[in-house]
């Protein structure tokens, strides 16, 4: 059993007009213990909202899930109570944001921030025992002399000594599974692959699980086990990184792949370069959401959604040329 | 941090200078003076006093005059006739005035309890209603709760102090009788006991508080309302619900204390409401306040009052300044004066 199964997860966006679309339409993948699954895709695709929907953290009422099942070591966690989960919040399954800036309280301090996620999922543990493992959990996340960082507050910090912190928070009670959103994305490129080398360590140490989520490719091959190449709100691809790197089979991944710099790909040629707009949500195409950039683009595509279907035992695509494309 | 106010102290006094020196030379160049006033007075053939006694066709000699000039302090050059003044603040003497011969710092002190009183209740009120209703809009916004509290706090906006004070009292003392007329006590309130005289106080506080707070609502509770609804959907939030609090205890925690950051921040300069008061509401419902009289003293060029309220006012309200930069440090970390490093 997988430590997370999202099963045909659909999210909807309130617009202007008061009619709710289907942004993030029909979503699956898993997620063993230990393990990382890097989800991948341009801004914008959703990644956020299907991250965010696992624990009901969407923006209400703008976002909503308005399908599919969210198991955790087999629990619904979608449809449990708002008891239930907010145990789960922090305790089993943490939360990485993009902006360290504005993802803390710009009027609390650092040990107060830390402390109160422990206040809340650890109540009979005493003040000082609290104490001692904010120290720890600093130290942990690699903040230089964590003692004189306790009443720092947010302004006072870089910004990745802020997400930092946010790990910190977020280890704090060694939970299961770490969503990370975008968690290096408002960082210098220095900063950046520190932040991944510290979540890498961390990840092996505590072995957790992690959802890794990036816009950037070459980013996700460091770190993940399995990736999930996301576009226009689905899946396009997904798999056995190694596998999905080494042989793409959407022509989406591909593109991707062939815009990547560094990576040789047998295939690479500037005609992959992506051209189009990403359609918009108001007209999203009732056929394959990519057909209006696809060089394969054919009839059927048009008119009929591809579903996921396997390539590998583990690895799936949704394409209706995929087995053409590749020959 | 400490020498950052010990400098806003210290600028106290050449601003309070310049407000004052301004309005001395005002006084000096309007038209309609005392001694102008004490011309007339005597040429239309009036008693003016024991002080100054008409001669023959009811003009003043130019003795005479010079005696009064130097009575006023007008026969010096502005300047040393502004420094003579200054000092004699600096020595806790505001002067006589014109009008009645007595101190000034009397007749204010006079005037005192029933500004305070006014002030103090609206400032107090304005607080203890806004703060929480902004809150209540900003939870429930676009409830029939908010809906309706805008609308009558805009309404409250909309009108005229005075028009509030004249509607109210003629509906709720005219028509109704559920309240005085006016006044700040009744005749007999000496009779009453202590019970008596709270109540009679409250009833005919009742509608000038109203006629005050009418106007004063919107501001503050759209204040509180906007900057709790900015701090509920900030990005803190949703890291406070991802760590496991509920709703309500993340609100409480997190994003109460950011949005009163504003309203701290008006708060010192609402202190000069304290010695405020509007003459219009004061004359509506005959309250012998500060308003009224600084009004009056306007009006009558009694210039030693008038110099005496700005005196107290400025200060009140160069300390409330300092006070809004000394609550705003308090409420938010990020705040640091003066560029030393804060830790
Ligand atoms: N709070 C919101 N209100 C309205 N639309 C939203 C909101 N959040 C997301 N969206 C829409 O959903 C799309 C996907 O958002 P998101 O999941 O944040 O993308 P990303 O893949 O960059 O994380 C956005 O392009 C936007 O149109
Ligand atoms: S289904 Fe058609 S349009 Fe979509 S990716 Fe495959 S070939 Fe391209
Ligand atoms: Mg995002």
């Amino acid at each position: 059993m997988s430590l997370l199964s999202i099963q045909n997860l659909s999210v909807s966006i309130l617009g202007d007009d008061g009619i709710a679309r289907e942004l993030v339409s029909s979503i699956s993948f898993d997620i063993a213990a230990g393990e990382t699954l890097g989800l991948v895709g341009e801004s914008g695709c959703g990644k956020s909202l299907t991250a965010m929907s696992i624990l009901d953290l969407l923006p209400k009422p703008q976002a909503s899930r308005s399908n599919g099942k969210v198991l955790f070591k087999g629990e619904d966690i979608g449809s449990t109570n708002q008891t239930r989960l907010r145990q789960i919040r922090g305790k089993n399954i943490a939360v990485i944001f993009q902006d360290p800036m504005t993802a803390l309280n710009p009027v609390q301090s650092v040990a107060q921030q830390i402390g109160e996620v422990l206040r809340i999922h650890f109540p009979e543990q005493s003040r000082q025992q609290h104490g001692q493992r904010i120290l720890e959990l600093l130290r942990e996340v690699g903040i230089p002399a964590p003692e004189a960082r306790l009443s720092a507050y947010p302004h006072q910090l870089s910004g990745g000594m802020r997400q930092r912190v946010m790990i910190a928070m977020a280890l704090a009670c060694e939970p299961d599974l770490l969503i990370a959103d975008e968690p290096t994305t408002a960082l210098d490129v220095t900063i950046q692959s520190q932040i991944v080398r510290l979540l890498k360590g961390l990840q092996a140490k505590n072995g957790m699980a992690m959802l890794f989520i990036t816009h950037d490719l070459a980013l996700v091959s460091q770190v993940s086990d399995h990736i999930a190449v996301m576009y226009a709100g689905k899946i396009a691809e997904y798999g056995k990184a190694r596998d999905v790197f080494a042989t793409p089979h959407h022509p989406y991944t591909q593109s991707l792949l062939a815009a990547l710099p560094g990576i040789h790909h047998q295939a690479k040629s500037p005609l992959l370069a992506l051209e189009g707009q990403v359609p918009a949500i108001e007209n999203m195409p009732s056929g394959c959401r990519f057909a209006n950039r696809c060089r394969y683009v054919a009839e059927l595509c048009h008119n009929k959604t591809p579903l996921a279907e396997h390539i590998s035992e583990t690895n799936t695509v949704a394409c209706h040329r995929w087995k053409e494309i590749r020959s | 941090m400490t020498g950052y106010f010990v400098r806003r102290f210290l600028l106290i006094i050449p601003t309070f200078i310049g407000i004052t020196l301004l309005v001395f030379a005002i006084t000096r160049v309007v038209p309609g003076g005392p001694i102008e006033r004490m011309m007339t007075q005597i040429q239309l053939g009036g008693e003016t006093g024991s002080l100054h006694r008409s001669q023959g066709g009811g003009t003043l000699s130019d003795e005479q005059m010079e005696e009064l000039k130097r009575y006023y302090g007008f026969d010096k050059p502005m300047l040393s006739s502004y420094a003579i003044w200054l000092k004699k603040v600096l020595q806790f003497d505001l002067g006589h005035s014109t009008r009645y011969q007595d101190p000034v710092w009397e007749i204010i002190k006079e005037r005192f309890p029933i500004s305070i009183f006014y002030g103090l209740s609206t400032l107090v009120l304005t607080y203890a209603v806004c703060i929480p209703l902004g809150l209540a809009k900003g939870m429930y916004h676009g409830s029939t709760l908010d809906s309706w509290s805008s609308a009558v706090v805009f309404l409250g906006y909309a009108l005229p102090s005075y028009v509030i004070g004249i509607a109210l009292i003629s509906l709720f003392a005219g028509y109704w009788d559920m309240f005085p007329l006016g006044g700040f006590v009744s005749d007999n309130y000496e009779e009453f006991s202590a019970w008596g005289k709270a109540k009679d106080i409250f009833s005919h506080a009742v509608l000038p508080l109203i006629a005050y707070l009418a106007g004063s609502f919107a501001v503050t509770t759209l204040m509180m309302k906007n900057s709790l609804m900015d701090n509920l959907s900030a990005d803190y939030m949703r890291t406070a619900a991802a760590k496991g609090l509920s709703r309500s205890e993340s609100v409480r925690k997190h994003a109460l204390r950011n949005s009163l950051i504003p309203v701290a921040t008006s708060f010192g300069s609402n202190i000069s409401l304290l010695l405020g008061g509007s003459f219009l509401i004061e004359t509506i419902f005959n309250i012998d306040g500060i308003g009224l009289l600084g009004y009056e003293a306007i009006i009558e060029r009694d210039y030693p009052i008038v110099m005496g309220i700005l005196v107290i006012s400025s200060l009140l309200y160069l300390l409330g300044n300092i006070l809004s930069d000394i609550c705003v440090a308090l409420v938010d970390p990020r705040i640091r004066f003066g560029g030393g490093r804060g830790a």
